[in-house]
């Protein structure tokens, strides 16, 4: 109890607030995510009140999850790897002038993820980190398989199932490009410092979503193509679609499961959350044509990670991902070493930081749905304005990721050759989640190798393992099975 | 150009990275020969199949002569593009702010929009944003500002 | 407009590029961080900087960092940095000379004046909690029978280096597996997917004190205050001595002058008792040396590396 004095002083609320909306901003603007603004921040955290300094961090990456979702909504831009699912139904629905509803499901789907995790960190954290732990490279490697079944999910029915499978090697392959951790020597690097640790995929989001979207509405002749009538009007609320709680439940507690485990979660679990929500769905002939409730879950799913990487992170000093690392950093420069300690010793700081992500989900489900029909009018900025301005906001992202302008110039590659592939009928969807998947899928797989002492039946061993196998054939069978009996080979559509 | 000699030229690309991809394979030193080597080759020939594949099926439907239009305005898209690669290669040298300053409002002329001030005002805001922001409140070190 | 702006920016930079004449220093002093922002290099550096100053009226510092590449791209920015004593920078080994060994690097260690060593964070092994191994003994005894996985950082790491001088020292051969970080390893050693793992102390000291994982040596000659009971590898009969150490460095060419206040500047910040107070509650080890002897330390361990790099290039 004393805890939740701690959360409802008056300048903690405030702290909170604050990281919260400025976690929405840096999630929502191209180019700058919640792992660079947790480890720039954890510096200036240090003369901070350590429990202050944890609740601004914590509300930074609750606010930034979310964040990604608006842009993905609203222009195609997913501001994370994590909101390209969201884009994929998100988009098609701000073009029917349901920018508004989007949002609000993105919103309600977001906090009910984010909170369930939380919930689950306080109560169950110490047991589902053992049980985390059995999660080896094998698993792992599993783990990118599932995320990877997503590409059939993108392709089927509406875009060729070949084209979009070749996308996501095509992604894969990129990512092998850089050092290899197996022998520490360097493949296809080509003599580049820059390619040393492969190509960023924050570099190739931005290019491929955002600064393509920017170069397609300067080319464009008509003036708006958005519906906006809609917006004009007083915004009267639009009811939440009917079942889609069922998908949110599904994401939350997807996302939460996989947050857990370690590796970059949040974008896997949008992915499988989508991917499941789609073979479960009475209307699965509207997803990729704006379903709300493929956003339901793909928001649910990558908000739920957020309590799951802590989970590992705080009881083990594992961080689940960059973000969560970047806070442990801000633990450790207070002298909080993750572990038992901090639910003993520091519990005095601990627990007011859990208690303040619900706050945080709080705030943002506030700001989300007050902010958000105004957000929609988005759509009414001329193109002549909007498009410099993100495309700047686009080069700046992708320097001040890595101090680097080889990345301007790999954001600006990734444009001109997605744009080429994208009007050729290639998924840049699965270009990307092969790119954030490969390194994974590689890791588990050559790690996996040598614990094996190179057998593969370490792939097959463990009865995590089993049943992942069971879960991707169930990912994989029926989509395939309904492509096969709807097209035969050569009539396969050459999604023009 | 028609669309289908791009797609069938790329994805003879393809195969040819595949194959050669396969064979670099043989140098990879050490441990990575029965790691990383098994996973590359995997890519490799999965990709190259299904280029393969799909490559068959264009040739077997002849049909299709649409044009690749990469926008339908091309003097906008390409202003675009190239000022954003100018602005990639003078950020180094002239800072942000001023590479910025002069790419905002040019590429809104470029866009063929004609209202000054809605210009002026929007590009003043962005650089105070970034400014506050990324200088003040991230300290990130954008070049220009030393 | 456009005009204007271009012509007051042209003003604006030809006045920050003047250079200055007058007392050192008379602007910000950037230093540069080859690690990601909030790691412990960077917060090693930030420390410094914070000690600094409050210690020197007058001495401003901003913090630059380029993540990355193990380091090499942030070397290669402090080598190439004008030398006006404005651009200083913190290194780390023993990634500062693998790049050298590894001929992958664009300087060499003249490249750089090295101003002195901070901290360091000392190699250790690692074991499972319920494993049958408890000392250096154990491992090797181990090790001959069957080939037990060990998880190093990567390869070239400290990490990696010391697996190696082990197996040398030992007669044995591991079946290394190397990780993309010591988050990797901390999972493979909690949830016990591998036999053992050379990390450094920093890395599972809490782990080890709540019981989820076993040091079972640490690898330096004298034992080290913050896990006073760990056994060295000297005691244990094995020469196999590895630490990670940062330290900080100026270009080489930067004025004598200048230099000598940089020298200067740290020795005194790592005497304070502030700082000695930050770096425990930070959990840094700190292991000042003077620049000379930093060189030495450096010196050698560029020939202990490429030893072991010509036996088994990466």
């Amino acid at each position: 109890m004393e805890y939740l004095g701690i959360v409802f002083q008056p300048i903690a609320l405030f702290t909170i607030f604050l990281g919260t909306v400025a976690g929405v901003a840096i999630g929502g603007m191209p180019g700058l995510t919640a792992t660079m603004a947790v480890g720039l921040l954890v510096p200036f955290t240090y003369t901070m009140d350590p429990t202050m300094g944890l609740m601004l961090l914590g509300g930074i990456y609750c606010g930034a999850m979310y964040g990604g979702s608006i842009p993905a909504i609203l222009l195609n831009t997913p501001g994370t790897p994590a909101a390209v699912a969201t884009a994929i139904e998100g988009f098609p629905m701000s073009q029917k002038g349901k920018a508004g509803l989007a949002l609000k499901v993105s919103v309600v789907a977001s906090f009910v993820g984010g909170s369930f995790s939380v919930l689950i960190l306080l109560m169950f954290a110490p047991m589902l980190a053992q049980q985390a732990l059995h999660f080896g490279p094998a698993e792992t490697f599993l783990l990118a398989l599932m995320g990877l079944a997503g590409i059939i999910s993108i392709a089927d029915e509406n875009s060729s199932l070949i084209k979009a499978l070749i996308a996501g090697l095509l992604g894969m392959i990129i990512a092998i490009v850089g050092t290899d951790d197996m022998s520490g020597s360097l493949r296809y690097t080509m003599g580049y410092v820059e390619l040393i640790d492969g190509v960023d995929f924050m570099p190739a989001l931005i290019g491929l979503f955002s600064m393509i979207q920017m170069l397609e509405l300067a080319g464009i002749r008509k003036k708006h193509e958005i519906d906006t009538s809609t917006l004009h009007k007083k915004q009267k609320s639009d009811p939440l679609p009917k079942g889609i709680s069922k998908h949110i439940a599904l994401g939350s507690a997807t996302g939460t499961v996989i947050g857990v485990l370690p590796g970059e979660g949040a974008t896997i679990a949008a992915f499988i959350s989508y991917n499941i929500s789609k073979r479960i769905s009475k209307t699965k002939e509207l997803f990729g044509k704006g379903n709300p409730e493929g956003i339901a879950a793909a928001e649910s799913g990558n908000n739920g990670c957020v309590g799951g990487s802590l989970v590992p992170t705080l009881t083990l000093g594992i961080p689940g991902n960059s973000v969560a690392a970047a806070l442990m950093g801000a633990f450790i420069i207070h002298g909080m070493i993750p572990g038992p300690d901090l639910f003993n010793e520091y519990a005095d700081h601990t627990y007011p930081f859990i208690i303040s992500l619900f706050i945080a989900n709080l705030v943002f489900l506030g700001v989300g749905l007050t902010v958000a029909p105004y957000l929609a009018r988005i759509a009414l900025i001329p193109p002549a304005i909007l498009v410099p301005v993100v495309s700047a906001f686009a080069v700046l992202g992708s320097y001040a990721l890595n101090n680097s302008v080889f990345d301007i110039y790999l954001m600006i590659a990734f444009a001109v050759f997605g744009l080429i592939l994208k009007k050729l009928g290639f998924s840049l969807e699965a270009l990307i989640l092969g790119l954030i998947l490969g390194p994974i899928a590689e890791g588990g797989f050559t790690q996996g190798m040598i614990i094996g002492k190179g057998s593969p039946w370490i792939f097959f061993e463990s009865p995590i393992a089993k049943v992942m196998w069971v879960i991707i054939l169930l990912l994989l069978l029926p989509p395939l099975y309904s492509y096969f009996k709807h097209t035969t080979l050569v009539k396969a559509p050459d999604a023009d | 150009m028609p669309k289908k000699y791009v797609d069938r030229a790329l994805l003879l690309f393809f195969i040819v990275m595949a194959v050669l991809l396969y064979l670099s394979t043989a140098s990879y030193p050490g441990i990575a020969k029965t790691t990383s080597a098994y996973y590359v080759k995997f890519l490799a020939v999965f990709i190259g199949i299904l280029s393969v594949i799909q490559l068959l099926i264009s040739l077997a439907k002849d049909i299709d002569y649409t044009r690749l239009h990469l926008s339908e305005h091309m003097p906008r898209f390409l202003g675009l593009l190239v000022s954003l690669i100018i602005f990639g290669l003078v950020f180094e040298h002239l800072g942000f702010f001023i590479s910025a300053g002069i790419f905002i409002p040019l590429v809104a002329l470029i866009l063929g929009y004609r209202n000054y001030l809605t210009i002026v005002i929007t590009t003043v805001s962005v650089l105070v944003f970034v400014y506050l922001v990324f200088v003040k409140l991230l300290s990130v070190n954008l070049p220009g500002l030393s | 407009m456009l005009r204007k702006t271009l012509f007051s920016g042209l003003i604006l930079s030809i006045f920050m590029a003047l250079p200055a004449m007058a007392e050192y220093p008379s602007k910000p002093i950037t230093v540069i961080v080859p690690s990601k922002a909030g790691g412990s290099t960077d917060r090693t550096a930030r420390m410094i900087t914070e000690v600094a100053k409050m210690q020197n009226k007058g001495f401003e510092f901003v913090i630059k960092d380029i993540p990355g590449s193990g380091g090499q791209k942030g070397f290669e920015a402090i080598s190439r940095a004008k030398p006006d004593g404005y651009t200083i920078g913190l290194v780390f080994t023993p990634q500062l000379v693998a790049h050298i060994v590894s001929k992958r690097a664009k300087y060499t260690l003249d490249s750089f004046h090295v101003i002195g060593n901070v901290a360091q964070d000392p190699a250790i092994v690692v074991v499972p909690k319920d494993s049958d191994i408890k000392s250096l003994a154990d491992l090797a005894k181990k090790a001959k029978k069957s080939a037990l996985t060990v998880a190093v950082n990567g390869i070239g790491s400290d990490d990696f280096l010391a697996a190696k001088a082990f197996e040398a020292q030992a007669g044995v051969k591991f079946n290394l597996l190397p990780t993309k970080g010591s988050t990797e390893q901390k999972a493979g050693i909690l949830g016990g997917h591998v036999d053992a793992a050379f990390m450094n102390l920093s890395q599972m000291i809490a782990q080890h004190k709540a019981g989820d994982a076993h040091i079972i040596a640490l690898l330096s000659e004298e034992r080290n205050e913050n896990l006073p009971d760990i056994k060295t590898s000297k005691e244990q009969g094995y020469e196999v001595y590895m630490t990670a150490t940062r330290g900080v460095v100026a270009p080489a060419k930067v004025d004598a002058k200048i230099l000598a206040k940089l020298d200067e500047i740290l020795a005194k910040v790592v005497a304070s008792d502030e700082f000695k107070a930050k770096a425990k509650k930070g959990s840094i080890y700190l292991l000042p040396k003077t620049g000379a002897d930093y060189l030495d330390y450096l010196k050698s361990l560029q020939a202990d590396t490429q030893a072991v790099y010509d036996k088994a290039p990466w």
